[in-house]
């Protein structure tokens, strides 16, 4: 089976205030596989998508996602940003965050439909948080969170998610939930890439691998990628060995 | 004929209800207080709903520091004028605020100093300029010739001076702003609430700052005479803290920030022409704040609904315990 690559990033240079964060990076995302992202802290890990997004600026490099720039597929894209970067003091209700995923379609000015409102509650119901609905977003738990943004992407009906550590300070059955989420989209021929952060469950989460540490130590197949050699080089090997797997 | 005598009787009726729930008629039927009721009630409509988004945006202090740098500007526009007009010196106020704020807004992306050390220095360099400035004409032999007793207004702002363009003013820059809150309400909803998630599905956050930025400074530009530079910051921010305390709802706490500013306008401007030497602008602000406090006290997010909710979990708490 030849793999398609669906994002691909050439010659990626960051900065954050004249420090350099990404060094020169190639990336090459598969389609239709749930790719990990794993560094030390500092590594450029958030960075790096959102320099694929356009986000943030960059000095250098070109991105093609689909064999396109951003701003052309910009819809295909669901992006999942850490918790922290929203306002949790808006007045806002679980069901009105998860129908913003519908604004991408629907232009400006436009209001939600009905039929916005009903994907959005279809979202929210395939998270189990139908009974949340009318709740305050700021009255939720840390798991409950995020499965509203989860919500959020699938009301957007996108192909291609990026999370930016989804897993950060969610409960077990949240993990499970998202981590199923991620499977199941995967069968729907949809691309996942997640910033990860646990090497315990890497393995049986994703597929593929990008491992990264200003630079790119290595990325491919997870069976190949992950390899202590690897994790030495992108100083993350202390205290971990595959072997305890 | 008829219609004369009807006319009569509804109006002494309506005058006598009014009376009766302690409300003068005369006062209220009078040409200056419609004028200034009108006035501060459209202003403090539109400063409550822009304020409440830049309120939640965490950007309270800027509109204070864009009001305090407004001042210098229209001190220069009377120079240059050499006059008292109202648009003149609303230009020159909008000038130097945005001129403030793109100062600000350079200093604060090019240096490492916190924001809010950055607003400090700004807002009282401006103002600074704007007292030195009118200082200096003061006895000048050119500009002390003209009248410019209205200069100083624009500080503490003196809402008996409103003259019927003043309103129109106000009306003008009010509808367009409302309308911009209206068209483009769920765009600010996610420039506010999520930013970054609303930059990835192409929702230009420059541009709604920039919309922002522009409906802030004119409100603060045509406030200027009412409210006064250093405390028109109150209109933008008050309401809005009020609202939030009473709903979870965006387009709720919009519509509260709107009731509340218009509300507190209407009762500061009947007080102030109530009792004489009462200025109209810190009477509103007073009853706004009084609002904002007792919103922080009762409301369902209050201090008071919160120490319920503590009292009865550790009542169920300890209970549970016993048993």
């Amino acid at each position: 089976m030849s793999e398609n690559i669906i994002v691909k990033v050439e010659d990626l240079t960051m900065a954050y205030h004249d420090k350099p964060v990404l060094w020169d990076n190639d990336v090459n995302i598969v389609e239709n596989s749930r790719t990990a992202i794993i560094g030390p802290n500092g590594a450029g890990k958030s960075t790096l998508l959102k320099g694929i997004l356009g986000l943030q600026k960059t000095l250098s490099g070109t991105v093609e996602i689909m064999g396109k720039s951003v701003k052309q597929v910009y819809k295909k894209i669901a992006y999942i940003p850490q918790s922290n970067s929203v306002n949790w003091d808006f007045p806002t209700t679980a069901l009105d965050v998860v129908l913003m995923g519908r604004y991408v379609h629907l232009g400006w000015i436009k209001r939600p439909k009905k039929k916005d409102i009903e994907i959005a509650r279809n979202a929210l119901h395939k998270m189990g948080m139908q009974d949340y609905a009318k709740r305050q977003i700021s009255q939720l738990s840390g798991g409950q969170k995020q499965r509203v943004f989860i919500a959020r992407a699938i009301a957007q009906n996108a192909e291609i998610y990026f999370m930016d550590e989804p897993l950060a300070g969610v409960d077990k059955n949240t993990e499970k939930v998202i981590i199923d989420f991620l499977k199941d989209s995967q069968k729907q021929g949809k691309t996942s890439i997640v910033i990860h952060h646990d090497l315990n469950t890497l393995a049986d989460y994703f597929d593929h691998l990008v491992i990264l540490n200003k630079r790119i130590i290595a990325q491919g197949k997870m069976s190949e990628t992950l390899t202590q050699a690897n994790l030495d080089a992108a100083d993350m090997g202390g205290g971990f060995t595959i072997a305890a797997m | 004929m008829l219609s004369v005598y009807l006319n009569k009787i509804f109006s002494l009726n309506f005058a006598n209800l009014l009376n009766a729930i302690g409300l003068d008629f005369e006062i209220l039927s009078s040409y200056t207080f419609i004028v200034v009721c009108l006035g501060t009630m459209i202003l403090a409509t539109v400063a409550g709903m822009v304020g409440t988004i830049t309120v939640l945006k965490g950007q309270s202090l800027i509109g204070d520091a864009i009001g305090h740098s407004s001042y210098p500007g229209i001190i220069i526009a009377f120079m240059i004028g050499m006059s008292l007009d109202s648009v003149s010196l609303m230009i020159g106020a909008i000038i130097s605020g945005t001129l403030a704020f793109i100062i600000i807004q350079f200093i604060d992306k090019n240096s490492k100093l916190n924001l809010d050390a950055v607003l400090a220095v700004i807002l009282s360099a401006f103002f600074g300029l704007g007292m030195v400035l009118k200082s200096f004409i003061q006895g000048h032999p050119i500009y002390g010739k003209v009248p410019q007793g209205g200069l100083s207004n624009y500080i503490f702002g003196q809402a008996a001076f409103i003259r019927t363009i003043d309103v129109q003013l106000i009306l003008a820059v009010a509808i367009p702003s409302l309308l911009i809150l209206f068209l483009f309400y769920k765009e600010f909803k996610i420039f506010v609430f999520d930013e970054v998630y609303a930059k990835s599905i192409g929702l230009s956050s420059t541009l709604m700052y920039v919309l922002l930025v522009l409906i802030t400074m004119s409100v603060i530009a045509t406030g200027l005479k009412l409210v006064g530079a250093i405390l028109i910051s109150s209109f933008l921010i008050v309401p809005g803290i009020t609202a939030l305390q009473w709903s979870n709802r965006f387009s709720h706490v919009l519509i509260i920030a709107a009731i509340v500013g218009s509300f507190s306008a209407f009762v500061g401007t009947y007080i102030s022409s109530v009792y004489a030497g009462m200025s109209t602008g810190p009477c509103i602000i007073v009853v706004m704040s009084g609002l904002a406090f007792i919103s922080m006290f009762i409301s369902p997010k209050g201090l008071l609904a919160n120490w319920l909710r503590r009292r009865k979990y550790l009542n169920d708490l300890s209970k549970s315990l016993i048993d």
